[in-house]
């Protein structure tokens, strides 16, 4: 007996539709249907209907399973399972014998449509290549479904949270804007305006304009664009090509390759600068509206930035349990990275014994960097608790805006980058995740200074008012908002009543040892001394007559700092606010819990804070 | 009487703010791309000015690059595809060390997409067999996937035998990119990803002072930023460039654990020998290579242009002086 293929095709087909509701597998049901979609024109019995079941689940076993499972079947009777695949490998069997010759005819045509006998053999190998093609042939040989359902896996992997685009869209509206030029790309530009710039002591003494009033483009140009002049000088050599180091260079007067000097028109700065301003007054205001406020504090708009507060201090032997907690620290350690010196490595290692996991319950943690110290920080963020869940790269960039290339800047390759490990520790959900990119393109200063961009960066991604640490930082990364600790800082200043506390506490105890010491070490010299003194009379100054230990030197720099800045009391309620707990606290809270501070005096503090360093 | 007074305003005025406007400022302007990108979604890295020629403004460098290229084209291999499935790369690979007895000084593992299976290769391969001493291994992959595998890498076994050496990256120029990695593993990260990493090792020993004849050092830098030509193809030529510059061994295989499918096209290169299951020829025959690596030679020849050219240690010119 023939197999029904319309019945198989059928099945395979409608195998959901047919057990779902409201059919529910009723075989009654299954035909009047099966009958509806064939029409007139080829008519069985449910005899025959039945009969074909019956084969069909006979030749394929177990594919169409049947509640009861009685023979032999009855109208009544439900289908609760229908095996598509081996129902798809019975019809394959059957249709392949029946439509060979068709499909070899398919073929055929098919193949006449991809080569085009009247093109060149050349041309022919061109189409084998060309995915454009290939892309919308094989668009349409896809099935539909197929098609649809990646386009919705494809939409949904690059579907990003509402949270990272309502954080973007906030920046955007309320971040300082800076001030901006673009760059001219035109390098004839600079050659036409080196000719009507006169230089004199490096520097741009005049500009006969006249001369170029008829080329606007240029004249457009200048007024919009940052220029470079080439600074030829009679020792400039120009086929040697330009500087390694350019405006860095300490032999600017006989260095024999090219240098440049920027240009900028005067109006173009000061237009630049005004639209900048009122772009941020507008940028103040919106601030004031607080549409989106996860991660922030409470106060954002009125509340005032911490003044800069900072310890000079040896790292390594600090106390940090003085500091409290933080939300973000940046690390910026001095890596030994002379990888031959058989000491070298004490340096890592005290590295990473620093206690750095007392400073952060849960925060980021921002370590930078060098070579063979990428390895050693992943690790050492590790043992402080911390998961690597970024590498910002710093691409370095000279005075022309170009990435650094020559000068041997590396071991095997030349460096043009640095690298910034990024570490989280618990999990922070004040975070305000993707405004930025990994990456910072910005021009090199002084030797391991920084990127400043990165503050910014942390300002957007915890908010303005959580407390942030610096460690191992200058002179020139003190700013509002940030505690600053390391060696090279000038002074000691503290605003945070807790922290002075506990500062004047570990000075106290600190200087008190010091002090035993050093009464130790007086006794021990003064030893010493008489029984130098015994052996011979030159020796004229005694060891304890050296200076003092420095760090009360620091308590007086101190209260002198309090004083200079008038600071006394104002910052008693702030500093409790912003620990990094009670931040969070905070943050959780709704926008409509902001308490109204919008007091003028408040708001002139604001600015002067808030955007005092822009 | 209204229009006049415009008249006589512009008329004053104009002479006066030209000579002021085109003044030049004093003080020295650098931009906050980082800040940029934020309020205009322009990218910082699109603001490097020597993207399409890195080595814009210095002619030396320029010459030796052009130089370089010439001498590598000049003793490379003709281009060898081997198109094998991700889970037969392992034993074709075993294949070739121990029966054909191939090995090689370039290995590259892996290109810009993240669904790759690196740690298959490195952990049940002999790559110590495969690649050559001194030889040269370098392993691309998201900066996430480094730092999966750098557990494994920083095992005492593995570190003993492949010493870390650079850290390489590359860096899509917008979210257009067929290079720009998209949301995949980037459910924890703070930033959003705009870069590929690479491990470059170094196994053997080679010295950047005396071993001019094997390395050319300080060529290239560890940054490589996406050209406008390198598009529509799942490896851009910059990957290959770094390693071409750097060893002058003409013995380099490429292995891609990864399907890369057919929008992406992994492209042959003389040179090299490329194993990928999407390459788009598969020619690749052991004696047949061996006959070519006998023609040409183990080590691209020195040559006096890029010798002068080439930055050098500066403990050897004391030595020679």
């Amino acid at each position: 007996m023939m197999i029904n293929l319309d019945i198989l095709t059928f099945l395979i087909d409608n195998n959901l539709d047919i057990l779902k509701y409201p059919i529910l597998g009723k075989i009654v049901d299954i035909f009047a249907i099966f009958q509806m979609i064939m029409g007139s024109n080829n008519r069985i019995t449910i005899d025959d209907f039945l009969s074909q079941l019956q084969i069909i689940s006979g030749i394929t076993e177990g594919s169409i399973g049947i509640k009861d499972g009685v023979n032999p079947l009855d109208p009544d009777e439900i289908i609760d399972f229908i095996d598509v695949f081996s129902l798809k490998i019975l019809l394959n069997q059957l249709t392949q014998r029946t439509v060979t010759p068709k499909k070899k005819e398919v073929v055929g045509t098919n193949h006449e449509t991809i080569i085009d006998h009247s093109k060149t053999n050349a041309e022919k190998l061109l189409d084998l290549i060309d995915f454009k093609q290939a892309e919308n042939k094989t668009n349409l040989q896809n099935d539909t479904l197929v098609k649809n359902l990646s386009i919705k896996v494809k939409k949904l992997l690059a579907t990003e949270p509402k949270s990272f685009q309502l954080a973007r869209e906030r920046s955007k509206e309320t971040f300082p804007v800076s001030e901006y030029i673009p760059k001219c790309n035109d390098k004839s530009h600079s050659v036409i305006l080196a000719d009507i710039i006169y230089i004199a002591n490096n520097k741009i003494q005049s500009i006969q304009i006249s001369k170029i009033t008829d080329n606007i483009d240029l004249l457009d140009c200048v007024k919009s664009k940052i220029h470079f002049i080439p600074n030829i000088k009679p020792q400039t050599d120009l086929s040697l090509g330009d500087c390694s180091y350019l405006d860095t260079c300490h032999k600017l007067n006989s260095c024999r390759y090219l240098h440049y000097i920027q240009y900028i028109p005067e109006s173009l700065v000061e237009e630049t600068k005004q639209r900048t301003q009122a772009l941020n007054e507008i940028k103040l205001d919106n601030l004031k509206l607080p549409f989106y406020t996860h991660g922030y504090c409470c106060s954002t708009a009125s509340k005032v930035k911490l003044p800069p507060q900072w310890i000079k201090c040896d790292v390594r032997k600090f106390d940090f349990d003085i500091l409290g907690k933080f939300s973000v620290v940046i690390a910026d350690p001095a890596w030994n990275i002379h990888m031959n010196l058989p000491y070298g490595t004490c340096n890592d290692i005290e590295l990473l014994e620093l206690p750095l996991d007392k400073l952060q319950d849960e925060g980021v943690l921002f370590l930078w960097v060098t070579g063979r110290a990428i390895e050693i920080g992943k690790d050492s963020l590790k043992n402080w608790g911390y998961e690597v869940v970024n590498e910002i790269s710093w691409i370095k960039t000279n005075q022309l805006g170009r990435t650094i290339v020559t000068g041997r800047t590396g071991h095997w390759l030349n460096h043009s980058k640095e690298h910034l490990l990024v570490g989280v520790k618990g999990n922070p959900l004040w975070l305000n995740k993707h405004i930025d990119v990994d990456l910072i393109v910005s021009t090199t200063r002084e030797t391991s200074r920084k990127p400043d961009e990165l503050y910014e960066i942390i300002e957007r991604l915890v908010g303005p008012h959580a407390r942030k640490l610096e460690i191992f930082g200058r002179d020139h990364n003190i700013r509002p908002g940030w505690f600053t600790i390391g060696n090279q800082l000038t002074g000691t200043c503290i605003h945070e009543l807790d922290v002075k506390r506990k500062y004047d506490k570990f000075i106290e105890v600190s200087s008190k040892q010091k002090q035993q010491s050093q009464k130790k070490r007086q006794h021990n010299n003064n030893n010493i001394n008489n029984n130098r003194q015994q052996s011979s009379a030159s020796l004229t100054v005694p060891s304890n007559m050296m200076p003092q230990a420095p760090l009360s030197s620091n308590k007086e720099n101190y209260y002198y700092n309090m004083a200079s800045r008038g600071v006394n009391m104002p910052y008693i309620g702030q500093n409790s606010m912003n620990t990094s707990f009670n931040n969070n606290v905070f943050n959780s809270l709704p926008s409509y819990y902001m308490p109204s501070l919008n007091e003028p005096q408040q708001q002139q503090h604001q600015k002067q804070y808030y955007y005092g360093y822009q | 009487m209204f229009s006049q007074e415009i008249y006589s305003n512009v008329k004053t005025n104009e002479p006066k703010t030209k000579r002021v406007s085109f003044r030049a400022t004093k003080e020295f302007h650098t931009n906050n791309y980082t800040n940029h990108y934020v309020h205009n979604g322009s990218f910082p890295q699109k603001h490097v000015s020597n993207i399409e020629n890195t080595v814009d403004g210095y002619p030396k460098l320029q010459k030796l690059f052009q130089e370089k290229e010439r001498q590598i084209a000049n003793y490379a291999t003709k281009p060898f595809g081997c198109k094998v499935n991700i889970d037969q790369i392992v034993p074709t690979l075993n294949k070739w060390i121990q029966k054909d007895h191939l090995c090689f000084d370039v290995v590259m593992i892996g290109c810009l997409t993240d669904n790759q299976f690196i740690y298959p290769i490195l952990s049940q391969l002999p790559l110590d067999r495969l690649v050559s001493k001194p030889g040269f291994l370098f392993i691309w992959a998201s900066a996430h996937k480094i730092n999966e595998l750098s557990k494994l890498l920083n095992t005492e076994i593995w570190a003993k035998k492949f010493r870390r050496s650079e850290e390489l990256v590359f860096v899509p120029i917008d979210k257009n990119s067929p290079f720009y990695p998209g949301l995949d593993q980037d459910d924890t990260s703070l930033m959003e990803k705009m870069q590929w990493h690479c491990w470059m090792c170094i196994t053997g020993t080679v010295r950047r002072s005396t071993d001019g004849h094997l390395i050319h050092c300080n060529v290239d830098t560890d940054l490589s930023i996406e050209t406008q030509g390198a598009q529509n193809v799942a490896v851009p030529e910059h990957l290959y460039k770094v390693a071409e510059n750097f060893s002058t061994a003409t013995r380099r295989l490429h292995i891609i654990p990864a399907r890369t499918g057919w929008e992406t096209p992994v492209k042959l290169r003389s040179g090299w020998v490329i194993m990928s299951p999407d390459i788009m020829l598969d020619n690749f025959n052991p004696k047949k290579y061996r006959g070519e690596i006998s023609r040409i030679g183990c080590n691209v020849p020195l040559k006096n242009e890029i010798e002068v050219l080439r930055p050098k240690s500066p403990v050897q010119k004391a030595q020679q002086n």
